[in-house]
């Protein structure tokens, strides 16, 4: 009985640490092969900078499937907030801007992408928490609604011309660190500080651990529930923000499937989709993980069509052992 | 040539971890019989029926069909050789038509592996007007009501040539139309031979149905009645009449002032507990008795804010609360242990330590309102430690303990929300003989600091034994509120049964 208990334990701390383990595996493996040539700093540092994005999208979902949840809006989510900082942050002499012969200060753009994702954030929220929608159709239905709000916003045309100061915000760097690294680690220590050591982080785990139990026990299941979704916006909107400001310009390609890649990461980095499992440095070496990939495939001459497919089969994969492991409960 | 005994189980047992869920358990059916299954909530009723639909492998004995030994994988191979159960609950598909349901897995085909609709239609015709049910094929079957529902189940039973048919308390929701007609069509299977296994707690019903009563007790078969032998009284007292063999700590303390006054509580399910009404003291267990169905549980949830009321008053502490809610109940010291403790008590992945906390959060923040992650910590040791816990580490996940150390954790959980008033509900459910000694002692002591207990207790024992009153229920409805002195199992069953 006493030695059960410690190889369940023994076994729960060797999972906690696959992710570092495959992590770890997948640096050493990609040095072998490019003889070390892929791991300048160089390279790690624009590994880096192309999953930084992500790593905010990645996040908020993260915390969204903590409660058992998920999110398929982000892609267009992350969309609309880009085009919306970025119509506010176009060259007032640019003759195709939305605002033409407008200049906003630069805190216009970035407070309005924060609001948009904020509010999209609350109506998937309020659907899930009170509407008893499934997340997953709320989401469904919110991502179309998004996807046509950008159209309709943009007149499916491109968002450019963005002013330097804008594009700065994503561009720069503070010596040789560039200001996305800089911004993706905030995050997550804020992200950390919250689901470790607050009320309602602790509430999250317990809505998605045992939403019943949880109710029990004097938690307000429905406010936190409409919370973690509006957190996970807030995300979304800085998502956006960053994104046409490294990019110089807005789409309504911007983002497409991101929200693949962000819940791929956290699945990967060992946030349980059965819900109640989840830690911030897990879902950040999610992120890096499969950027690693992506990148290690690239670097080795990959075609772009088979990185999809190894992709695939990754998420395939993490969700399986996923499910074996946390299965056996029921 | 057919065999004295439709159906036989000989010599069943069936032992779980800690517990002897049957001992040497027989039971014998003749054909064309119906024979009432009777006995208290955990008797073993329930863990017979699984060991002969194969839901549970017997540790010992022979289950025998006509004279003929044989084992069941499951509840569809034991359909096919004639033996079929009517659940308590419904196990249809609602959004197909009564044939299709009755067909379901069997259709007939015609070719290319073509469904035959109009013979499926035809054949479920002739049958339902065989058992004389009027109801159309191709209704949709979830349109109907729960009786028509159930008897289709009977005739999908039927259709299967069942030679045994156990029913589950079919008759829990069913009005007393609905039984009449379900007895008919009972009455009806009886002529053709079949042998009908009838569980029931309704006295009324096996008097008017039953040609033979078995009754269990605590695992084990006491005896097998002619109905004409039994009386209302004799039968109860063969149910309950075991000797008090548990010791029950004292629970002398004193009395004090009113903690929780219930008014007139009405659930919005009619068919849910109505007009309820009682005071709690401090310093008071009141135990709540009842049969399975009596309510006792919605009511228990009502009074935490888990489920909604429709007219009458809680008060605590003479404050009386509108709309209740969980939160509101634990702010005004109210605390609950829920009868199903996976369902609706344990977060299995978190480890012993937050599991204990999770309810007490707001009283360790800081000034910026972030956890005090040590106090916390040392409180759920503190309250574990109280209540002796065992486990290996406060860090180990809570589904990785035993019942009975989980249900520590969870009283754990509640005492370190400082309450006045903990309503358990079950506590001692599926907890093995040492560990409920210890929950016994644990309530003992809380009662003799001036906590007030509402114990829901499905164990006569334990209600009596633990309880300064008891208030029974039955079909939702206050019965009784029986003193220390009038506490005895036949007073408690005879409320308990009052309206059936």
């Amino acid at each position: 009985m006493e030695t059960k208990k410690l190889l369940s334990d023994g076994k729960r701390i060797a999972s906690q640490y696959t992710t570092w383990v495959t992590f770890v595996g997948l640096l050493l493996l990609l040095s072998i092969l490019t003889k070390g040539n892929a791991l300048k700093w160089n390279s790690i540092r624009n590994l880096l900078i192309a999953e930084s994005v992500r790593s905010f999208a990645a996040l908020g979902v993260g915390m969204i499937i903590i409660t058992k949840g998920i999110d398929l809006s982000i892609g267009y989510v992350v969309c609309l907030t880009a085009s919306v900082a970025a119509s506010f942050a176009q060259n007032p002499d640019y003759s195709s801007a939305i605002y033409a012969g407008q200049s906003f200060p630069l805190f216009v753009p970035i407070v309005a992408a924060v609001a948009a994702g904020g509010l999209f954030g609350l109506f998937n929220g309020y659907l899930i928490a009170y509407g008893k929608l499934p997340p997953f159709i709320a989401t469904l239905g919110s991502m179309s609604i998004a996807k046509g709000l950008q159209l309709i916003y943009t007149k499916a045309a491109v968002v450019g011309s963005l002013n330097q100061n804008f594009k700065n915000i994503s561009q720069g760097s503070v010596g040789p660190v560039p200001n996305l690294i800089i911004y993706v680690i905030i995050a997550a220590f804020i992200v950390w500080v919250f689901l470790r050591h607050t009320r309602q982080g602790t509430h999250f785990y317990a809505i998605g651990g045992n939403s019943q139990a949880a109710r029990v026990s004097g938690i307000n299941v429905e406010r936190d529930l409409m919370m973690v979704y509006f957190y996970a916006g807030l995300l979304y909107g800085i998502a956006g923000t960053l994104l046409a400001s490294r990019l110089g310009l807005a789409n309504s390609l911007t983002a497409n499937g991101m929200e693949l890649d962000a819940i791929a990461a956290v699945t990967v980095g060992g946030v349980s989709q059965s819900g109640g499992v989840g830690t911030v440095s897990g879902m950040m070496i999610g992120v890096f993980t499969m950027g690693l990939i992506n990148y290690g495939m690239s670097f080795l001459g990959v075609d772009s069509y088979y990185q999809q497919l190894v992709k695939g089969f990754i998420i395939i994969v993490a969700v399986y052992f996923d499910m074996k492991k946390y299965a056996r409960r029921n | 040539m057919s065999a004295t005994y439709a159906l036989e189980m000989e010599s069943i047992t069936k032992v779980f971890p800690g517990v002897r869920a049957l001992d040497d358990v027989t039971l014998r059916v003749k054909p064309g019989t119906v024979h009432a299954l009777m006995g208290e909530n955990g008797a073993g009723k329930s863990t017979l029926m699984k060991c002969l639909f194969g839901i549970y492998k017997e540790d010992g004995g022979t289950i025998k069909l006509n004279g003929e030994v044989c084992h069941f994988k499951d509840s569809h191979d034991a359909l096919k050789r004639g033996v079929s159960m009517i659940h308590q609950e419904l196990s249809n598909v609602p959004e197909r038509s009564v044939a299709q349901n009755l067909y379901l897995g069997r259709e007939p085909l015609k070719s290319f592996g073509i469904i035959d609709h109009k013979k499926m239609n035809e054949d479920t015709a002739n049958l339902l007007k065989r058992l004389e049910i009027d109801i159309k094929p191709e209704r949709r079957i979830g349109s109907l009501s729960i009786s028509m529902q159930q008897t289709c189940e009977i005739a999908k039973a039927v259709s299967y040539n069942s030679k045994v048919v156990v029913m589950d308390e079919p008759t829990s929701s069913l009005t007393d139309n609905e039984v009449a007609h379900l007895f008919k069509i009972i009455r009806q299977l009886r002529e053709q031979n079949v042998a009908i296994v009838y569980i029931s707690h309704k006295m009324e019903e096996i008097f008017a149905i039953a040609d033979e009563v078995s009754v269990m007790r605590d695992g084990k078969m006491i005896g097998t009645y002619l109905t004409e032998e039994l009386t209302n009284d004799k039968l109860i007292s063969l149910m309950v009449g075991r000797d008090a063999n548990l010791r029950f700590p004292a629970v002398s303390s004193a009395i004090g002032d009113v903690l929780l006054k219930v008014e007139n509580l009405c659930s919005p399910n009619p068919r849910s507990f109505q007009d309820v009404s009682f005071e709690l003291r401090r310093g008071e267990i009141l135990g709540i008795g009842g049969l399975v169905g009596a309510q006792r549980t919605e009511l228990m949830e009502a009074i935490f804010g888990v489920r909604t009321t429709s007219a009458g008053k809680i008060s605590l502490k003479g404050e009386e609360i509108s709309s209740m809610s969980p939160r509101k109940a634990i702010e005004h010291g109210m605390g609950m242990i829920t009868e199903d403790r996976r369902g609706s008590g344990i977060f299995p992945l978190m480890n012993i330590s937050s599991n204990t906390s999770i309810a007490s959060l707001r009283e360790y923040l800081s000034k910026l309102g972030l956890l005090k992650h040590k106090e916390l910590k040392q409180a759920s040791v503190r309250y574990n430690e109280a209540l002796r816990t065992k486990t290996p580490t406060m860090e180990t996940l809570i589904q990785n303990l035993s019942g009975g150390n989980q249900q520590k954790v969870i009283i754990s959980r509640w005492l370190m929300t400082l309450p006045d008033i903990l309503i358990m509900d079950e506590p001692t459910r599926g907890i093995d003989v040492g560990a409920k000694f210890e929950i016994y002692q644990i309530m003992s002591q809380l009662a003799q600091q001036g906590k007030a207990i509402i114990m829901v207790s499905s164990e006569m024992p334990e209600l009596i034994g633990m309880s300064h009153r008891v208030m029974v229920l039955c079909s939702g409805r206050c019965t009784g509120i029986l003193d220390k002195s009038e506490c005895s199992q036949e007073n408690i069953m005879r409320l308990a049964t009052k309206f059936m």
